[in-house]
C-alpha cells in the first residue's frame, strides 16, 4: 500500500479537480483584466541583422520577427522599441483593492502604494495568453476606469492601465497536491514611453463607453485593423493623447518658450528705439530733419553745407555702440539699402546693407569711402530656430548636404566617429 | 501712504531664458512603418507644481499616466555672492535719448523724442542655482540627451533675461557645476522607476532695485568743482560766494553763445564775432551762424514750445532772466522768447530820450538831414562823451548843449543830463555813483544797467558759454 500523501510528482486528478475549482472561483469572483501581450522588440530592416552590413551593431542586432525572448541592446540591456499584440486578451484576475496616496514628483504625482498584486488562473492564462504573463506586458484594469476626467470634453473613459513588473507562482496558489495553480504579477502603474509606444499610440474608441480599447467590446475581440478601431474614424485621439502629459507638458513648454521669445526676441540689445544725435562736420550737432529751401537760417556762405546736404544721418551707433547691439538697422530708423553692392551715385549719409557679409554688414558713406558701422550679431537664441545664428545652432541644426563627386550628396552633419566614412550604396 | 510695492520679475525672467535654452531637445522615439527612426521633443518645464495644478494637467484622474522623456527644473538655492559685492552706494546715472513714437501708426519716427535721465542703484550679486532633472525610461535616451546638453556646457552658456540696453543686469552665464548621472541605484531594486539624471547649474544675477527715471533737465551749464590748492590758505567756504571747494568753472558743449535780441535768441557759435559786445550801446543785429536750435536742443530732450524754458544768467547783476521758448516757425536759428517780465530788473532811473555823443551832435543841430530835437523841460540823454571844461567854464565849445540862461554844461562820459527849462544839468553823476542803477533808452527801447564803472545792456546781447541754461 502506497504512503498516503497529496504529493504527486504528476499533475493527477486531485490536480485538475483542484485546478477546475479554482478556476471556477476566478470566473466567478474574478475581474475582467485585459492584457496587452508583448510580444517583443520591434522587428527591424535586414541590415540590422546582416553582420555584414555597414550599419550592423553587434549589441543591437535587430531581429527580423518579434520575438520575446530577444533583447534589443545587449550593451545597456533593454528593449527599447517594443511590439505588442494589436488583440487584447481578457482574462480573470484578483487583486486586493487599496488606498493609494499621490506623492508630488516634479513631472506629476505619483501613486503611492499603487501597486497591484494580481493573480491569475494559471492554466486559464497559459490556455488564453499562450505563455505566462511576464514583465513588460501591459494589462488594463477595468473597474478602475475614469468615466469623468476633469475636462469634459473627453467622451471617452480613460483606462486605467499597468505594467507588470514581475510575476511569478502565487504563494496563496499552491494546493494540497504542492502543484501551483496561481500566477502573480506586480504591477505598477504604467509610464508614457517610448516602451510602450505600442499600447498607447492605439486609437481610443469613444463610440462605446464600454469600448475600453480597441479591443474588447461584449467579450469579442476587435484588432486595430477593424474599421471598428480604425483610428481615423475618431477624433480622441491615441490613448497616449488621452491619459498621458505630454501633450500638455508640451503646451506648457511651447507657451514658455513663447513668451521667453517676446521678452528677448534675439540676444543683445534693441537699441532701435534710441536716438542718436547726428553731428556734422566739426562736431557740430546737424538738424536732423535735414536742410529745406525754405529755411532762412543758412547762408551761402556756410562752410558746412553742400548742395548735397540732405537729411543728416549718424555716423555710427554711438552712445548705443556696445556688446551684441548691432541689429543691421541704421540708427534713427533711417532709410537704407539692402544688396550685394555698394549703389553709384550715392550720398553722403546713405546707408547699405551688404548681404553678402556673413554676418550682414551695414556700411554709411561718407563721401569718400564706406564705413563700417556694424554687424548684424544679434540672433534668435531659440535652439532649433530657422534664424538661430549661434555656433551651437550652426553644428546642430544643420540639414543641408554636400555634392561630393563621388558619393553623391552626403550630410553636412556627421558624427565624429563616422565622419567622411563612405557608406554602402545599397 | 507712498505705494512700496515693486517687482520686475527679475528671477522669473532668468527662468523663463532657462526653459528656453533647454527646450526643443530631442531623442529618438521608436521607428515609423519605413524602419525611419521618429523623433520626440523633450518638453521642459517648471518642476516645483503646485498640487493642485499638477491635479489639473493630470486630469484629476488616477488614470493618467507619467510621460518620460522630459525635464524639469527647479531652484535649489539662492545665495549672496560676498564675492562679486562692489561699492553698495553706487548710483549710475545714464542720459538716454528716445526716438519719437507715434500713437498713431505705433511706430518710432527718426526725430527725437523724450529724453531722460535714467538712474540705477548698485545690484546685489546672488548665485541662482538651478538644477535640471532629466527623466527617461531607458539609458539609451539618456545617453542621447547627454550627449547634446553636456557639450554645450564648457563651462557655461550665456544667458539674457531681456533685451532692454538699459538693463545692466540683464547678462549672466549659466554654469554646469555638477552632474548626477542617476537617481536609482544600481543594480535595479525591486522596481523601476523612471531614471533621473540631476544637472546643477549656477546663475550669477544681479537683483536690483528699480530704476530712477527723469527728465533730462537743465543743460548747457556744466557746473564742475575745482579744487584751488593755490588759494588754500584764505579758503573759506562757509563765507564763500561759490561752492564748497573753491572755484567753478562753467562750460557749454561746444562753447555755444546766445545772443538776445527783442524776444529772439540766436544760438553762436565759440568764435562770436567781436561787434555783439554787450558794453556797446548800439542795438545788436543777428550774426551769421551754423548753428541749428534744433540740432543743439535734441542732444538733450525734446523742447516744448511754451514750456521749455530759457534762463540767462547776466553776469552784471547775477540774476536770472527767466521766459519760455519756442521754435521759431521758419528759422532753425532762432528761438522765441517770451520772458518772464517779474524777472527783468526794473528801472531805478526815469528813462533817457536817446543816448548821446555831445560832442558830435547837440539840440537843435542838424546832422546831415536828421535834426536833434531843440531843448525841452525833461529832456535826458545819457552821454557817451564828456563835455566843457570845469576849469574854464567860460569856454564856449559846446554851444549846441548851452542854455538859455547862458550856463555852461560840464559833464563826463556816463553822465546823465536833463533840461530844466533854461539849462542842461548832470542829473546823474558817474564818476561818484557807485550803486546799481537801471534805466532804459527810448530811442532803442533797451535797457542798461550802470555797474559803476560802465554801462552795459542790462538784458538783450549776447550771453556766454556757460551762463545761459536749457530747461526742457
Amino acid at each position: 500500500m502506497p504512503r498516503l500523501s497529496l504529493y504527486r510528482q504528476d499533475k493527477t486528478s486531485d490536480y485538475r479537480f483542484l485546478d477546475r475549482t479554482i478556476a471556477e472561483m476566478y470566473t466567478v469572483g474574478g475581474i475582467d483584466i485585459f492584457i496587452h501581450k508583448y510580444l517583443g522588440p520591434t522587428a527591424t530592416g535586414d541590415s540590422t541583422i546582416d553582420p555584414s552590413a555597414e550599419n550592423f551593431d553587434a549589441t543591437q542586432p535587430g531581429s527580423a520577427t518579434t520575438d520575446p525572448t530577444f533583447i534589443e541592446d545587449l550593451l545597456l540591456l533593454e528593449n527599447r522599441d517594443r511590439s505588442y499584440d494589436p488583440d487584447v486578451y481578457q482574462m480573470r484576475g484578483v487583486y486586493n483593492i487599496q488606498d493609494i496616496d499621490f506623492d508630488l514628483s516634479q513631472f506629476g504625482l505619483f501613486l503611492q502604494q499603487d501597486t497591484l498584486f494580481v493573480t491569475f488562473h494559471y492554466n486559464t492564462m497559459i490556455n488564453t495568453f499562450g505563455r505566462k504573463l511576464m514583465s513588460g506586458d501591459v494589462i488594463e484594469v477595468p473597474n478602475l476606469k475614469d468615466y469623468h476626467p476633469l475636462d469634459q470634453s473627453i467622451q471617452t473613459p480613460l483606462p486605467k492601465l499597468y505594467t507588470i513588473q514581475d510575476a511569478s507562482y502565487a504563494s496563496e496558489g499552491f494546493s494540497q497536491t504542492w502543484q501551483p495553480h496561481l500566477w502573480r504579477v506586480k504591477a505598477t502603474p504604467l509610464v508614457g514611453s517610448q516602451e510602450y509606444k505600442g499600447v498607447l499610440d492605439v486609437y481610443a474608441n469613444p463610440a462605446d463607453a464600454d469600448a475600453n480599447l480597441c479591443g474588447s467590446v461584449d467579450g469579442t475581440t476587435i484588432t486595430a485593423d477593424s474599421t471598428l478601431c480604425k483610428a481615423e474614424s475618431y477624433s480622441a485621439g491615441t490613448i497616449n493623447d488621452l491619459l498621458s502629459t505630454h501633450n500638455k507638458n508640451t503646451e506648457i513648454n511651447t507657451a514658455i518658450v513663447a513668451q521667453a521669445v517676446a521678452e528677448l526676441p534675439t540676444s543683445g540689445y534693441d537699441v532701435s528705439k534710441f536716438y542718436i544725435e547726428p553731428v556734422g562736420k566739426d562736431n557740430v550737432p546737424d538738424n536732423p530733419a535735414g536742410i529745406k529751401a525754405d529755411n532762412t537760417s543758412y547762408t551761402v556762405d556756410m562752410n558746412h553745407v553742400t548742395v548735397d546736404t540732405s537729411v543728416v544721418s549718424p555716423e555710427a551707433n554711438g552712445w548705443l555702440a556696445g556688446y551684441l547691439t548691432g541689429n543691421n538697422l541704421p540708427p534713427n530708423g533711417l532709410p537704407m539699402t539692402p544688396g550685394t553692392v555698394f549703389p553709384p551715385n550715392a550720398l553722403v549719409g546713405d546707408y547699405v546693407l551688404r548681404l553678402d557679409y556673413f554676418p550682414n554688414r551695414l556700411f554709411r558713406f561718407n563721401g569718400d569711402r564706406w564705413i563700417k558701422v556694424e554687424d548684424n550679431v544679434r540672433t534668435n537664441l531659440t535652439p532649433g530656430a530657422s534664424d538661430n545664428k549661434t555656433q551651437r545652432n550652426k553644428f546642430i541644426t544643420n540639414n543641408t548636404t554636400l555634392t561630393t563627386k563621388d558619393r553623391g550628396a552626403i550630410p553636412t552633419l556627421q558624427g565624429l566617429s563616422d565622419l567622411l566614412r563612405p557608406s554602402a550604396d545599397n | 501712504m507712498a505705494t512700496q510695492f515693486h517687482y520686475d520679475g527679475q528671477i522669473r525672467r532668468f527662468l523663463l531664458q532657462f526653459t528656453r535654452m533647454f527646450s526643443h531637445y530631442q531623442v529618438e522615439y521608436g521607428k515609423d512603418d519605413t524602419g525611419l527612426p521618429t523623433y520626440l521633443t523633450v518638453p521642459v518645464r517648471y518642476g516645483d507644481a503646485s498640487r493642485q495644478a499638477q491635479h489639473i494637467i493630470q486630469q484629476n484622474s488616477q488614470s493618467s499616466i507619467l510621460n518620460v522623456p522630459s525635464m524639469a527644473f527647479h531652484i535649489s538655492g539662492l545665495s549672496y555672492a560676498r564675492d562679486r559685492v562692489q561699492d553698495p552706494q553706487f548710483v549710475g546715472k545714464v542720459q538716454v535719448r528716445q526716438r519719437e513714437y507715434n500713437t498713431n501708426t505705433e511706430t518710432y519716427e527718426s526725430t527725437q523724442g523724450n529724453a531722460f535721465t535714467v538712474e540705477r542703484a548698485m545690484p546685489v550679486p546672488y548665485d541662482l542655482n538651478i538644477s535640471l532633472d532629466i527623466w527617461t525610461s531607458n539609458t539609451q535616451q539618456k545617453l542621447q540627451l547627454m550627449e547634446q546638453i553636456l557639450p554645450l556646457f564648457n563651462p557655461s552658456l550665456e544667458i539674457q533675461s531681456t533685451d532692454n540696453y538699459l538693463d545692466w543686469t540683464s547678462l549672466s552665464v549659466v554654469e554646469l557645476n555638477n552632474t548626477n548621472w542617476s537617481s536609482r541605484s544600481v543594480p535595479i531594486g525591486t522596481d523601476e522607476p523612471i531614471d533621473v539624471a540631476t544637472l546643477e547649474f549656477t546663475i550669477p544675477i544681479w537683483l536690483s532695485l528699480p530704476a530712477r527715471v527723469t527728465k533730462m533737465g537743465v543743460i548747457h551749464k556744466i557746473v564742475s568743482s575745482v579744487f584751488d590748492d593755490d588759494d588754500i590758505d584764505n579758503f573759506d567756504p562757509l563765507n564763500s560766494d561759490d561752492i564748497l571747494l573753491g572755484t567753478r568753472a562753467q562750460i557749454t558743449p561746444h562753447g555755444y553763445q546766445l545772443l538776445l535780441i527783442g524776444n529772439q535768441l540766436q544760438i553762436l557759435e565759440a568764435n562770436a564775432p567781436e561787434n555783439v559786445k554787450n558794453t556797446s550801446f548800439s542795438p545788436v543785429t543777428a550774426q551769421v551762424s551754423n548753428v541749428s536750435w534744433k540740432a543743439v536742443a535734441e542732444q538733450y530732450g525734446e523742447l516744448e514750445s511754451g514750456i521749455s524754458q530759457m534762463r540767462l544768467l547776466n553776469d552784471v547783476t547775477g540774476k536770472e532772466i527767466v521766459g519760455t521758448i519756442a521754435y521759431h516757425p521758419t528759422d532753425d536759428n532762432i528761438l522765441l522768447f517770451t520772458v518772464d517780465i517779474d524777472t527783468i530788473p526794473a528801472n531805478t532811473l526815469t528813462p533817457v530820450d536817446a543816448v548821446v555823443n555831445p560832442l558830435r551832435s547837440g539840440p537843435g543841430i542838424l546832422t546831415g538831414t536828421v535834426a536833434f530835437p531843440s531843448a525841452s523841460t525833461g529832456q535826458r540823454y545819457l552821454l557817451t562823451q564828456g563835455t566843457g571844461d570845469i576849469n574854464n567854464p567860460a569856454n564856449d565849445v559846446a554851444t549846441a548843449w548851452k542854455g538859455t540862461d547862458g550856463s555852461q554844461l560840464i559833464a563826463n562820459t556816463n553822465d546823465i543830463i536833463e533840461y530844466n527849462g533854461s539849462h542842461w544839468t548832470v542829473v546823474l553823476d558817474a564818476s561818484t555813483t557807485t550803486s546799481a542803477e537801471y534805466i532804459t533808452n527810448l530811442t532803442t527801447s533797451l535797457q542798461y544797467k550802470w555797474t559803476g564803472t560802465q554801462w552795459v545792456r542790462s538784458v538783450e546781447g549776447v550771453y556766454a558759454g556757460g551762463d545761459w541754461s536749457l530747461v526742457l
